[in-house]
């Protein structure tokens, strides 16, 4: 699974990642600038209107006042306007979102081929992304249009000529349009869990036919039981070896495989395959720290660059010192008491073509970290690329006919255990990032996982529907839901605006590229000098300062689906979801404010 | 706290003046000014108002007269350019003062998709009532507008008179002190405007204080104490309602059992004759003629200064 952000665990995550302060302390820090920079600009507008004084007497009196919204802010008011903004919804035809949602599935019963290598994957992907896009499009509209309909038809008339304050008008919009997405995504859930395992439940066709005893194992001796193949559905079949009795797992294929039981009855014995097991996951993996080795056996940060734009993995070369460390912490024999799995997904590089039927060989070395100098190979590996290749590290293995015991010889007294990965093949690389080996702790519960899953969504959906709600304040209906457009589109982008912001974009900011767009001149290439690119390379330079406030505001909502964790049948670490759910909450609470003050300066009769 | 204000009276009253004015506006202007601040129209000038406990006050004015904009800027749904609002000596921008305050718009701007026990259950949560107090001021409102009938309606099936109903049901989900009716007869048919002045006047005799604004001059001349007429964003004339009727020049004198005789006399002296004089006053005018001639008479001469009268 590709794993761009790294999170340490979340307290340090919180408050110390390790040179950079911490999370809270750098919301601290923007929370500042941002209020200290609206103050100014807002003292600066109404000065030119009211004049320095009154303008800082008008901002105090606003400042106070919020203080008193918040501080006397009313739960049954809030409750009150969230459950009006619910009725509102159902009477804007809101449940037709999960009947559109309800056809999308059936179509995909059509369209989905469950025939692919990982179909699991391709229907949690599915069905997950499908409900990402219906709900943030719900919550889109719901609370764009909400309150600027509200001031157009004067209804909110009736709600502000109340004891009502703006933060509860404003609190009570984006809780109940959360709380109608949370009840639609609830049914979502609900109907995409048992959509994704009735569709990928099948069984096998096996008769007594395809099956023939065992053939003798090595040295002639004869071995018990039946083995074949079973019958072709959905795009595989499996390798079955049954015990003398005729049960029996056959062998994984599509990443699942089916347990095999016999019946005789009037002499005639019937096979029946059992549903597909293992097919979702929720693998818990233990990360280590990656660190390389160059071809000379030097230690360093990162392997080769082959020429890829998409710097995530680094490659080693074969046939020489290169070699990629993975360095784990805190194993115990206890918690592994029947040795260790590892799971890998390299990638390969070749630089000639060679035997492309037969993969690239690598090794797998083990190390105490506590004695570098002593390394014990496990064994050589020929690599499986786009799957994960288990290999087993057992308790005890030999290596050039020594006794090596994993827990007393290999990993270290505090729990450390160094893996290391060559390629044995001159000229031909290995491909690695750090999330692409790692130690299998255990398997989660897939429907624990799927709701986590669904937790993630949500966190977008209630982060949307904030925005559109604070929008909505102070802009009318369709141009409420541009901006919030905007703050999605923004949102899903802001590693591509950051870049553009530091200037690490390939072809330059956004007037430089236009100018190579028109030119048709590639990113690359140096620009000819003349007086249209200097003046757009000036300008860039000028739009990197707004382009970094962006990318600095927006919350990065790509970075907070985990889609990809449910679709690959990875456990979502608690560590992340909390990290997700505060970065979320970092963002609901300035946007509210921000919300509750434009209300509040709103002339709602105008 | 309770008891400590019941034993000292003299602090309650420090800490909550009662004082009789229960609206005061201070030099209170409205301009509405373009995207770019630039004015647009001058809605409101100057306006200095007094309403008092207890009365009912009419704003009169034709279209764009300003009347309400000053019953927006009295409830913060519009901030003064310059000058104060006042509402039981709150600054009208703060919302606890919408605790004592009932509104009726002009049109009832309610949520259609609500029934009447929705709707009223809706504000009463607003004013942070119990249950039970909701519970029984829904049952009682909505038996005094009559619509215990259509109480499970959805409001768009509502008639205009309906929804006016159900509307001033809502202005008074918190028994206010203060109730701000706009048009409070538009839509309604005689008997229901019959029922909906009898109400306004039954209000006052609870103590309530009601300011209202109403096109209909027979309406205002009906049921309000005392009146303002505004005319281009300015005050042209306050007063009592009889007061202001009054013709000041002009002696009216009603008198019966006099002989055919006494009747030829009277005209030259009247005073001298055995007639049972019945009352000597001035006659009065009719509040359209009134506000006609303050109208016509502000065009003919813009500016001119209100007559203030108690």
């Amino acid at each position: 699974m590709v794993l761009e952000n790294q999170y340490p665990p979340y307290l340090e995550w919180l408050f110390s990642a390790g040179v950079s302060p911490g999370a809270f302390w750098i919301w601290l820090i923007t929370m500042t600038g941002v209020i200290l920079g609206g103050l100014l600009i807002a003292w600066v507008f109404s000065s030119i209107r009211y004049g320095p004084m009154k303008a800082g007497d008008l901002i105090f009196r606003t400042l106070v006042g919020l203080v008193g919204d918040l501080t006397h802010t009313s739960p049954r008011r809030v409750f009150a306007l969230a459950r009006l903004a619910v009725q509102e919804s159902i009477r804007r035809r809101v449940l037709a979102a999960f009947i559109v949602f309800i056809v999308i599935l059936l179509f995909a019963g059509w369209f989905l081929n469950p025939g692919t290598t990982d179909p699991a994957e391709l229907y949690l992907s599915f069905v997950l992304t499908a409900t990402t896009y219906l709900i943030l499009f719900m919550a889109l509209v719901l609370s764009s249009f909400s309150l600027p309909s509200d001031i157009q038809n004067k209804t909110i008339y009736t709600i502000v000529t109340k004891p009502v304050r703006p933060t509860e008008v404003v609190l009570g919009r984006a809780v109940g349009f959360s709380a109608v997405g949370t009840g639609l995504l609830a049914l979502m859930g609900l109907f995409s869990y048992f959509f994704v395992v009735r569709t990928l439940d099948h069984t096998h066709e096996l008769t007594a036919d395809d099956l023939a005893p065992r053939a003798a194992g090595p040295g002639g001796v004869a071995r018990p039981g039946l083995e074949g193949d079973t019958g072709f559905t959905r795009n595989h079949r499996h390798h079955i070896v049954l015990d003398e009795n005729g049960h029996g797992y056959t062998e994984p294929s599509q990443d699942h495989f089916h347990e095999v039981t016999a019946t005789t009855r009037d002499g005639q014995t019937e096979y029946r395959i059992g549903p597909a097991l293992n097919q979702l996951k929720a693998r818990v993996p233990l990360y280590g720290k990656l660190s390389f080795l160059d071809r000379g056996g030097r230690t360093t940060d990162k392997g080769i660059n082959v020429g890829n734009e998409w710097g995530y993995r680094s490659y080693i070369e074969g046939g020489s010192q290169a070699a990629a460390i993975w360095r784990f912490s805190g194993l115990s024999a206890a918690e592994f008491p029947e040795g260790i799995n590892l799971d890998m997904t390299l990638r390969v590089f070749r630089t000639f073509k060679g035997d492309v039927e037969k993969g690239i060989s690598g090794s797998i070395t083990l190390r105490n970290p506590q004695n570098p100098k002593v390394s014990y190979l496990l064994r050589n590996f020929v690599c499986k690329e786009f799957s994960i290749d288990r290999q087993n590290i057992p308790l005890k293995f030999k290596d050039k006919d020594k006794e090596v015991d994993l827990f007393r010889d290999v990993v270290s007294d505090d729990g450390q255990l160094d893996v290391i990965i060559g390629c044995l093949e001159r000229a031909q690389f290995f491909g690695m990032a750090r999330p692409d080996l790692y130690l299998f702790k255990r398997e989660g519960t897939p429907w624990v996982n799927f709701v986590k899953g669904y937790v993630a969504i949500w966190l977008q959906m209630v982060l949307i529907t904030t925005f559109g709600v604070m929008w909505s304040t102070f802009l009318n209906g369709p141009i409420a839901m541009l901006a919030t457009v905007g703050t999605m589109v923004g949102g899903y982008f802001v590693g591509f605006l950051e870049s553009l912001a530091t200037n690490q974009a390939f072809g330059g900011g956004p007037l430089e590229a236009t100018y190579r767009i028109v030119t048709q001149s590639n990113l690359m290439s140096e620009l000819e000098k003349n007086v249209t690119t200097i003046t757009a390379i000036w300008a860039d330079k000028l739009l990197r300062i707004p382009l970094w406030i962006m990318a600095k505001l927006l919350p990065d909502l790509s970075s907070l689906s985990d889609v990809d964790y449910v679709a690959d049948g990875y456990n979502i670490p608690l560590d992340v979801l909390s990290i997700h759910a505060t970065m979320s909450l970092g963002f609901l609470v300035p946007v509210l404010i921000l919300g509750f003050l434009f209300f509040k300066m709103r002339e709602v009769a105008r | 706290m309770a008891s400590q204000a019941v034993l000292d009276p003299a602090a309650s009253a420090a800490a909550q003046p009662q004082t009789d004015v229960i609206i005061e506006t201070r030099n209170l202007s409205k301009v509405y000014r373009d995207f770019w601040g630039r004015q647009k129209v001058r809605a409101l000038k100057a306006l200095d108002l007094e309403v008092r406990r207890g009365e009912i006050f009419g704003l009169l004015g034709p279209n764009g007269s300003g009347k309400t904009t000053t019953i927006k800027l009295l409830l913060g749904l519009l901030f003064p350019t310059s000058g104060q609002a006042l509402v039981f000596g709150k600054d009208a921008s703060d919302v606890t003062k919408n605790e004592r305050i009932g509104y009726l718009p002009e049109e009832s701007y309610l949520y259609r998709f609500l029934n009447a026990e929705e709707t009223l259950d809706f504000y009463g949560r607003l004013f942070d009532m119990p249950a039970s107090v909701r519970r029984q001021r829904i049952a009682d409102l909505i038996h005094l507008v009559k619509l215990d009938w259509a109480k499970r309606r959805q409001l768009k099936e509502y008639s205009k008179g309906m929804t006016r109903r159900i509307g001033l049901a809502q202005a008074l989900i918190n028994d206010p002190e203060l109730i701000v009716l706009d048009e409070p007869t538009t839509g309604l048919d005689p008997i229901g405007c019959r029922e909906m002045k009898d109400l306004i006047i039954d209000l006052r005799e609870k103590g309530k204080t009601v300011l209202m604004c109403s096109h209909l001059l027979a309406d205002v001349q009906d049921v309000c104490d005392r009146i303002a007429i505004l005319h281009q964003g300015e005050l042209k004339e306050l007063g009592r309602v009889d007061s202001l009727l009054k013709i000041r020049d002009v002696t009216e004198i009603r008198a019966s059992g006099l002989s055919d005789a006494a009747k030829e006399e009277i005209k030259a002296v009247i005073a001298r004759h055995s007639g049972n004089l019945v009352s000597m006053d001035n006659p009065t005018s009719t509040l359209e003629e009134l506000f006609l001639s303050i109208v016509q008479d502000s065009e003919a001469r813009p500016g001119r200064r209100a007559r203030v009268e108690g």
